[in-house]
């Protein structure tokens, strides 16, 4: 009786293990993906941009609401400085929203919202960016970017390539390497295709942690200006199943690089003067 | 007489713990959707990606290993909902083009607000005779805002804002049930709002003329050294945020370098708080208010203040000085002779303070403190009092769109006389008051809840209210809100019989 719990035993056990290690290479860090994420990281995207964000929200019903948006941005260093100015709707016109997006992953980002109504810059103290940007489909953490240390990439099990609207990509899992990232972007993983020729994410699929819902965002426009690729249309869906939920297209317009933005431009001062 | 005191205070306290208890409900409600998802969660595993995959292809979801392209075709196709049309089959279109030229900017713009606004007051008696009757409609208000903002150039620009409001409630309960304090200072408002020229006269040096708003401090909803602009406290808990500091004329200027600011200020419009007029049911006694002595608003009584800011990654900091008159006035015996002429006075104070925040992960601590000289009282003639007030409030940002907040001051009177707590000052040595709030927002922020709870005491023995309320954006000008206020009786006397004008109000707005 002995010998035949044995006898099951162990190939139990060594089934036990392959599931193991296939599951753990399933999600382990692979350097060939990594070397492709670190060059979509190493991508030129500029610097003094000043752009116009367009936001049509699209609730399930076809209900349209618009957000537009006056953005700055400048790096300094590995940090970004980026400094929004909402436009529209009336009631939130001359908000502004000022973040200092720190490369140090142990350094919270700095983030103030001056809000007109009150008359009032408040600080924001929140490393949760899964909330909603301006009642769009993007999140705060969309907005910002991502460490790559936070993460393991490994190329998609079934297929490493995939044509994307006559372009080849690289499919690659992003899968984050703890739960407080999690908890921060509000994405339990992510499915990226990226683009061979240029190594830009055209395509993502995330699976966000609550609600059941899947996000997917589609790059519909690519535009090279002053030699830098920039997406300059993207839609935003959120699926339930099979249902749209929400759906968010962002247009980027008047993309302008190398204005020479000076660093005063991103301070409280500025925001609370308005554009 | 002793036993009607008591089914008073019994009353009393059964009223004010059934509205604490309705607020507590409320808040555990909030806090308790705030923590769970908004929807119920969905298994995330890779089963998920196949069903999903599944989903998208419409030839064969049973054929193993076609997940990518079933993924891919839900990309593409992935819907027959008509909001997905310009999602389909459009691939990505690529452009080299140099930057557009836009056009300048229009010098002035305008932009504005009209809306309708109503209040129910539901939990007042039936009046005795001669009282006036405050059960049902309180509020019907139509009101336009405007302002006008003028950019003349990329250092100058100006501001004109205003507002004129009509409230029908009167004209259809009867205008003849009202007293004219009421009338005159309730029924019709046109009143110039922010109107300044602000601009920079060197690279580090701003200046800002005119009226205006300036707030100090880092606490959201208690005031400790946001002395500066008095406050619209006619009806407590219901006034807009926006219309609850009162701008005044100043002349402010900015000097900047490195992470520092130093601002001084010099008020030359010397305004008070506007408070509940004799014969609303916020007035707090039956006899009409001594004449107010205000200071003339000129250059002898110039108010004068300054401040300190530093910002910096993780924590700001500021230092405030002030020296100004108390918007809120005590009463002060100006004749002996028969009879005796009692005023009501306002005292210039000295205040003294410092505000810090502190930002870490998902929570931010607000700790504010002032020294304010120069307080007088009725009970103490001659005398001037100093006061201490400490605060400390946290805010957590940690649950996806929601924000909870706690706050507390402690506001001590150093050197304390029991006779201050003898009619009309009725101060306190020590008056602790502390707020909580939740606010979540909804379907991607057409929808805002709000629950405030604002209590002077520990559980709001010398007043409170709570306040909950919805905001649902119709369209992108369109908004409506709705709301309930429930108000508790208190020892101080702003609290003082106000615990039956709970109201239920609701607002439609469009925004141009």
């Amino acid at each position: 009786m002995k010998d035949k719990s044995k006898l099951i035993f162990i190939p139990l056990f060594i089934i036990a293990i392959i599931i193991g290690l296939t599951a753990a290479s399933a999600f382990a860090d692979d350097p060939k993906a990594r070397a492709i994420m670190e060059k979509v990281d190493a991508r030129e995207d500029g610097d003094n941009q000043i752009s116009d964000m367009e936001m049509i929200l699209i609730d399930k019903k076809g209900r349209q609401r618009i957000r537009k948006i006056r953005s700055f941005s400048k790096d300094k260093g590995e940090d970004i400085l980026r400094l929004m100015f909402f436009q529209h709707p009336a009631d939130v016109k001359n908000t502004s929203f000022l973040t200092f997006d720190y490369d140090n992953p142990d350094k919270d980002d700095d983030q103030w919202l001056y809000l007109p109504a009150l008359k009032k810059t408040k600080r924001i103290a929140s490393t949760d960016k899964s909330g909603s940007f301006m009642g769009s489909d993007l999140t705060y953490s969309d907005m910002t970017s991502r460490n790559l240390e936070d993460y393991d990439y490994t190329f998609y099990e079934k297929t490493k390539e995939k044509e994307v609207n006559g372009v080849k990509t690289w499919v690659i899992w992003s899968i984050p390497r703890s739960k407080d990232i999690v908890e921060e972007t509000g994405y339990e993983k992510s499915l990226l295709f990226v683009r061979q020729d240029n190594f830009f994410v055209i395509r993502a699929l995330h699976w966000v942690r609550d609600g059941g819902y899947n996000k997917y965002m589609d790059i519909k426009k690519l535009d090279l200006i002053d030699g830098i690729w920039i997406a300059t249309e993207m839609h935003v869906t959120k699926k339930k199943g099979k249902n749209t939920v929400h759906k968010t297209i962002l247009k980027l317009n008047n993309v302008k690089f190398n204005q020479g933005l000076e660093f005063n431009m991103f301070t409280v001062r500025r925001m609370e003067k308005g554009l | 007489m002793e036993s009607d005191n008591t089914t008073l205070i019994k009353k009393h306290w059964t009223s004010r713990r059934r509205t604490l208890n309705v607020a507590a409900v409320f808040f555990v409600f909030l806090l308790f959707s705030a923590l769970l998802p908004p929807f119920p969660s969905f298994a995330a595993e890779d089963e998920t990606l196949d069903d999903i995959l599944s989903d998208f292809d419409g030839d064969n979801p049973e054929i193993p290993g076609n997940t990518i392209d079933d993924a891919l075709e839900g990309f593409d196709d992935g819907s027959e909902d008509d909001i997905l049309e310009g999602f389909d089959d459009e691939i990505i279109r690529e452009d080299t083009k140099k930057p557009e030229d836009t056009k300048p900017p229009s010098i002035f713009t305008l932009d504005g607000y009209a809306r309708l606004g109503a209040s129910y007051a539901f939990a007042h008696d039936k009046p005795e005779k001669e009282e006036t009757d405050w059960r049902g409609l309180s509020r019907l208000c139509t009101e336009l805002n405007f302002e006008l903002n003028a950019r003349f150039s990329k250092l100058w620009q100006g501001r004109v804002t205003g507002k004129g409001a009509y409230d029908f409630s009167y004209a259809i309960k009867g205008r003849n049930k009202f007293t004219d304090d009421v009338l005159d200072n309730y029924e019709k408002e046109f009143e110039l709002g922010e109107t300044y020229i602000q601009g920079s006269l060197t690279d580090r040096l701003d200046i800002k003329f005119g009226r205006q708003v300036v707030v100090w401090g880092k606490s959201d909803n208690i005031r400790v050294t946001d002395v500066l602009n008095p406050l619209d406290m006619r009806e407590p808990g219901i006034t807009d945020i926006e219309d609850l500091r009162l701008p005044v004329t100043m002349t402010r200027l900015d000097y900047y370098f490195g992470d520092w600011s130093l601002t001084g200020i010099a008020v030359h419009e010397i305004r008070f708080n506007k408070n509940p007029e004799y014969g609303s049911d916020f007035y707090p006694v039956t006899i009409p208010p001594p004449h107010e002595d205000k200071p003339d608003s000129d250059l002898g009584n110039t108010e004068y203040a300054a401040s300190i800011n530093g910002i910096f990654s993780g924590w700001d900091i500021s230092f405030y000085w002030a020296d100004y008159y108390n918007d809120t006035s005590h009463i002060q015996l100006v004749s002996l002779k028969l009879p005796p002429v009692i005023k009501r006075k306002h005292a210039r104070l000295q205040m003294l303070g410092t505000a810090l925040n502190v930002a870490a992960g998902n929570w931010l601590l607000k700790t504010e403190a002032a020294r304010i000289d120069g307080l007088k009282f009725f009970n103490a003639p001659g005398k001037t009092w100093s006061r201490t007030d400490i605060l400390a409030g946290l805010e957590y940002s940690g649950f996806t769109d929601t924000t909870l907040s706690i706050e507390a001051v402690n506001r001590h009177m150093n050197g304390f006389d029991k006779v201050l707590e003898l009619a009309p000052d009725y101060a306190q040595q020590d008056e602790f008051q502390w707020t909580a709030r939740a606010s979540r927002n909804f379907l991607n922020d057409t929808l805002n809840i709000t629950l405030l709870l604002s209590a002077f005491g520990g559980i709001g023995e010398d007043g409170a209210f709570q306040r909950f309320s919805a905001e649902y954006d119709i369209t992108d000008s369109i908004q409506i809100s709705t709301g309930i206020i429930l108000y508790s009786s208190g020892d101080l006397i702003a609290f003082k019989n106000i615990g039956d004008n709970d109201r239920l109000f609701c607002e439609i707005r469009y925004s141009f």
